[in-house]
């Protein structure tokens, strides 16, 4: 199996940015109480303290903001590893909604850098886009990570919704072309979230592909595991992969204790993706992980 | 194995492309779309999936079992017909179409041509939805008497660009689109509609309403609004809550959660408050792709497509379901006058 490109404990962005998978409302609230970046800077600060070596952040606007922020703290930009989630699907799904899937994708090129729009404006923009579908995923990853330049990321996750998309429509060539891309314009792993672990994992193996760096949901309850949560633990202990767990308090609905006496059983996890909203949430948290994921926090979680 | 057709290879049709892919018993056969440049990009990408401009020349070569509807609003009929007389199963997009009387033709050449149909309201497929469809038929809160609901997103703050905010093309504004929804849950819960009076307002559209307040009179005997927005701030994901109230108790339900207060106990459920929370009521999918509510929704369609049950969310329900939009706009122009809803169908 290749080297890990995951740290075993990483915050997560949701809370930051509005995102709560059990309350809209409560999300919303949140939101309201990080509309400065300054609070979420303190947030991460605090988490970085208390063990928590990476973050992850969705290509939200507001992301680019709080790169900044990170870039001008000397210690978090040396050490504090940043795992990009993209695209932010809702910003291209509002856009598409206007002008269609293909001007939204001509219309975000527009804001490429020079080279890449010589390169896929002098031939016809329309006609690239039919003939050479990866130059412009390509345009558009970078993109993506543009507010993340100059900082420590390791691996690049590709959302879910185009993950599985490609995953049930059997597109081995996207996949290859994700981590071949990542790995050669950015220096990164390609990366993938997904709703559907084992499946991916099967088609990983089947189709002869590199151990996959994979980011998806483990619960002692089951939720957003497909087909089952037997199953995913199941692939999880079966086949070689980098797997970062997330949702693993399904959505606040259970107590961290509990959360992570289930997760500390289940085989091949090697991190640990957990929201984080305030220095006592995030002690309480990370204590439990501690207590019960001891092989994968090892002494560098420990070790703070 | 079930060769699927989609048709209309938008963000949808893209979504039941990949869920039909992903379950094991269907594949997708035939891509078809207008957009030549999203073909080509598809042609590139995907071998061993046919591809057409236009569906009449795919139905002519045929090799389909069933067809995902996923164009524009006011393009699924005329699709829809063709696919009927060819007796191919059909799922059609949400809503059906952009009035009643556009639909009408479908629904009679179904009554003459059977086949398999669905109309794609994937919120009865949410978990907390389901859980409070449950609860209403199980009685438990004897007569309903009084019903508030909403459906709010914050989507447009500006004049809108495409075919939602195109009234040819879309029906209307948020009324028919995001809130059709509401009004196929509110049909599927509580039955038919009476009467309806509507009030809408444009903020930033043009020939569209943003804003719509409809007030319902069900046929048994439940009464109450419903306010619906696509410029209500705050809101980052289409939201929709509906409250209920029966001589019994009451009934919350979101896509969060499911409240019950009874003031007695029953057979199924407690005295006092019961709360159901996503998490509670989750159910896994074979495969998932933009929430398991799409997968379940894919599931009855092709187990119709096999000869099994038709789903209840088919075309003639989403027909009443048009009907009650009809009514609802044609208040709004008579500045609220109550409409009858036989009369709209008549
Ligand atoms: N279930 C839901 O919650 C939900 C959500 C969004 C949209 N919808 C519905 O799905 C349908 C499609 O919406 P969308 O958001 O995917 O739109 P979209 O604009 O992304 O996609 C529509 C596609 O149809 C193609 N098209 C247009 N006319 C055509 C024709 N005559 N033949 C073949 N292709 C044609 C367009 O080129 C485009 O690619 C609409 O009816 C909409 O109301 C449902």
């Amino acid at each position: 199996m290749t080297t890990s490109p995951l740290v075993p404990l990483v915050m997560g962005h949701n809370a930051f940015f509005g995102v709560d998978h059990l309350s809209a409302q409560r999300g919303a609230a949140r939101a309201a109480s990080f509309a400065d970046p300054i609070r979420i800077l303190d947030v991460i600060r605090d988490g970085r303290a208390l063990g928590a070596q990476g973050m992850m952040m969705s290509t939200h606007d507001r992301a680019a903001g709080l790169c900044d922020l990170i870039r001008s703290d000397a210690a978090l930009s040396a050490d504090l590893k940043v795992y990009p989630l993209l695209p932010y699907a809702q910003k291209y799904v509002t856009r598409a909604n206007e002008v269609g899937m293909v001007n939204v994708v001509l219309d975000s090129l527009k804001g490429t850098s020079f080279s890449d729009k010589m390169s896929l404006f002098l031939q016809g923009s329309r006609g690239v886009l039919a003939r050479d579908v990866n130059s412009v995923l390509g345009a558009l990853i970078r993109l993506e990570l543009k507010p993340f330049r100059g900082l420590q990321m390791p691996a690049v996750f590709l959302h879910d919704a185009f993950t599985d998309l490609a995953l049930g429509l059997g597109l081995k060539d996207i996949f290859e072309f994700y981590m071949s891309e990542l790995d050669r314009a950015h220096g990164a792993v390609g990366a993938f979230a997904t709703k559907n672990l084992p499946m991916l994992l099967e088609r990983f193996d089947a189709w002869g592909l590199p151990t996959p760096t994979v980011m998806t949901h483990f619960n002692k309850i089951g939720f957003h595991m497909n087909p089952s949560r037997e199953d995913c633990e199941a692939a999880a202990a079966k086949y070689p992969a980098h797997i970062m767990a997330m949702g693993t308090l399904a959505s606040g609905f259970l107590r961290p204790e509990e959360a992570y006496g289930y997760l500390g059983g289940v085989k091949g996890i090697e991190s640990v993706v957990v929201g984080v909203s305030s220095r006592a949430h995030a002690e309480q948290t990370f204590a439990a992980i501690r207590t019960h994921m001891p092989v994968m926090t090892g002494n560098t979680v420990g070790a703070v | 194995m079930i060769n699927v057709a989609v048709i209309g290879f938008g963000k949808l049709g893209l979504l039941h492309a990949g869920t039909v892919s992903g379950l094991a018993g269907s594949r997708l056969a035939v891509a078809v779309d207008s957009n030549k440049t999203l073909l080509n990009a598809l042609k590139a990408k995907m071998e061993g999936t046919r591809i057409y401009t236009r569906h009449e020349p795919l139905l002519k070569d045929g090799g389909i079992d069933a067809a995902f509807i996923a164009t524009p609003t006011g393009t699924h009929v005329d699709i829809a017909l063709d696919c009927v007389e060819q007796g191919i199963p059909i799922f059609i997009e949400k809503p059906l179409a952009l009035s009643g009387e556009q639909a009408r033709p479908l629904v009679e050449a179904l009554e003459k041509r059977p086949v398999a149909n669905m109309v794609g309201y994937m919120g009865r497929y949410l978990d907390t939805f389901a859980k409070a469809k449950e609860i209403v038929d199980s009685g438990v809160l004897g007569p309903l008497e009084m019903l508030r609901c909403s459906m709010y997103i914050g989507q447009l703050f500006k004049a809108g660009k495409g075919w939602r905010y195109d009234k040819g093309v879309s029906g209307g504004g948020v009324l028919i689109t995001q809130n059709s929804h509401v009004i196929d849950k509110l049909v599927w819960m509580f039955g038919d509609v009476d009467w309806v009076s509507g009030q809408t307002n444009s903020l930033y559209s043009t020939e569209v309403e943003d804003h719509a307040h409809v007030f319902f009179a069900f046929r048994n005997g439940l009464r109450g609004f419903m306010d619906a927005s696509w410029s209500e701030r705050h809101y980052r994901t289409p939201t929709i809550a509906i409250h209920v109230q029966g001589r019994n108790g009451t009934l919350d339900v979101d896509d969060d959660s499911v409240r019950l207060f009874l003031d007695a106990k029953s057979d199924a459920y407690a005295e006092g408050w019961s709360e159901w929370r996503k998490p509670d009521l989750y159910r896994s999918v074979p495969f998932d792709i933009g929430g398991p509510q799409y997968t379940l929704q894919a599931e009855e369609f092709l187990t119709a497509v096999r000869g099994g049950p038709n789903p209840a969310s088919d075309v003639r329900s989403a027909y009443a379901v048009q009907c009650v939009i009809d009514a609802a706009y044609m208040s709004a122009e008579r500045n609220g006058a109550p409409i009858r809803i036989a009369e709209v169908m008549a």
